[in-house]
């Protein structure tokens, strides 16, 4: 029997393909609806996955197509959780550096946006190394 | 259904742009495609209509980046219109609608290059 504390989840295991992409957002933003989140926060929670997957695929793994990428969904009660891992070059939370919005207004210039908006549209988001594989955390809180 | 498709046409010397479907890291090189091909062959002034696209991420941010100055220093703008909710907290949540000129509509658009607005 499960315990009532432990939240109930599911992992999705994905090449490291753009290809992809599409099918797990969709899958984040459905979920995200399950959990009791409203349809713009499941946009904004899809965007947050979109640029995490979309990180290991391009940085992680430099655009290799023969790895894998593992994506949890915890459903807790006051929050979805979501975490994802790959054994390439991972991120870890000293190494991120996030643009200020108003000096990127001010001098526009290509990159740097898809951890903004990560961390914009997510309440927690922490890189960290787990088991020998880098993990991207992050959670979104039910309101 | 494709991931994402591009509808270009021209209105009043204007370039209207309509994509439709996802601008992500997959599908970026067929909209960045799209509009570098309208800047090389001199069309400077680009109109984003938004009302198909059901996300853009960073990726397509980056290509329209990408692009500003150049139509800027040739005398032209990429401006939006008809954003869906989403789509705009994107833009808006990196203080893209400082930088770019958003609205409702193509034709609300098109009256202001025109001159009309």
């Amino acid at each position: 029997m499960r315990a009532s504390h432990d939240p109930e989840s599911f992992r999705l295991v994905i090449p490291s393909q753009t290809r992809y992409l599409n099918l797990v957002t969709g899958l984040a933003k459905r979920a995200s609806l399950v959990a009791g989140m409203d349809d713009a926060t499941a946009a904004k929670v899809s965007i947050a996955v979109d640029e995490a997957v979309t990180n290991v695929i391009i940085h992680a793994y430099r655009g290799e197509s023969n790895h894998q990428v593992e994506i949890e969904l915890r459903f807790r009660e006051e929050a979805l959780e979501i975490r994802i891992w790959n054994t390439g070059q991972g991120l870890h939370d000293e190494d991120v550096v996030l643009p200020d919005p108003r000096e990127y207004v001010k001098h526009p210039r290509k990159g740097g946006l898809g951890l903004l908006l990560m961390s914009r549209f997510m309440d927690e988001i922490h890189f960290q190394d787990v088991g020998g594989r880098s993990e991207c955390c992050m959670i979104k809180h039910v309101s | 259904m494709a991931d994402l498709t591009i509808q270009v046409r021209e209105v009043d010397g204007v370039a209207v742009v309509r994509p439709e479907g996802f601008i992500n890291a997959h599908t970026v090189r067929m909209f960045e495609d799209a509009l570098e091909k309208l800047v090389a062959g001199g069309r400077f002034t680009i109109l984003l209509d938004c009302r198909e696209l059901n996300y853009i991420s960073s990726a397509g941010l980056g290509a329209i980046m990408g692009l500003i100055e150049n139509v800027r220093e040739n005398g032209g703008d990429i401006l939006l219109c008809s954003l869906q909710e989403n789509v705009y907290a994107i833009f808006d949540t990196l203080g893209f609608t400082q930088l770019y000129r958003v609205f409702t509509s193509e034709a609300e658009a098109l009256q202001a290059l025109a001159g009309k607005a």
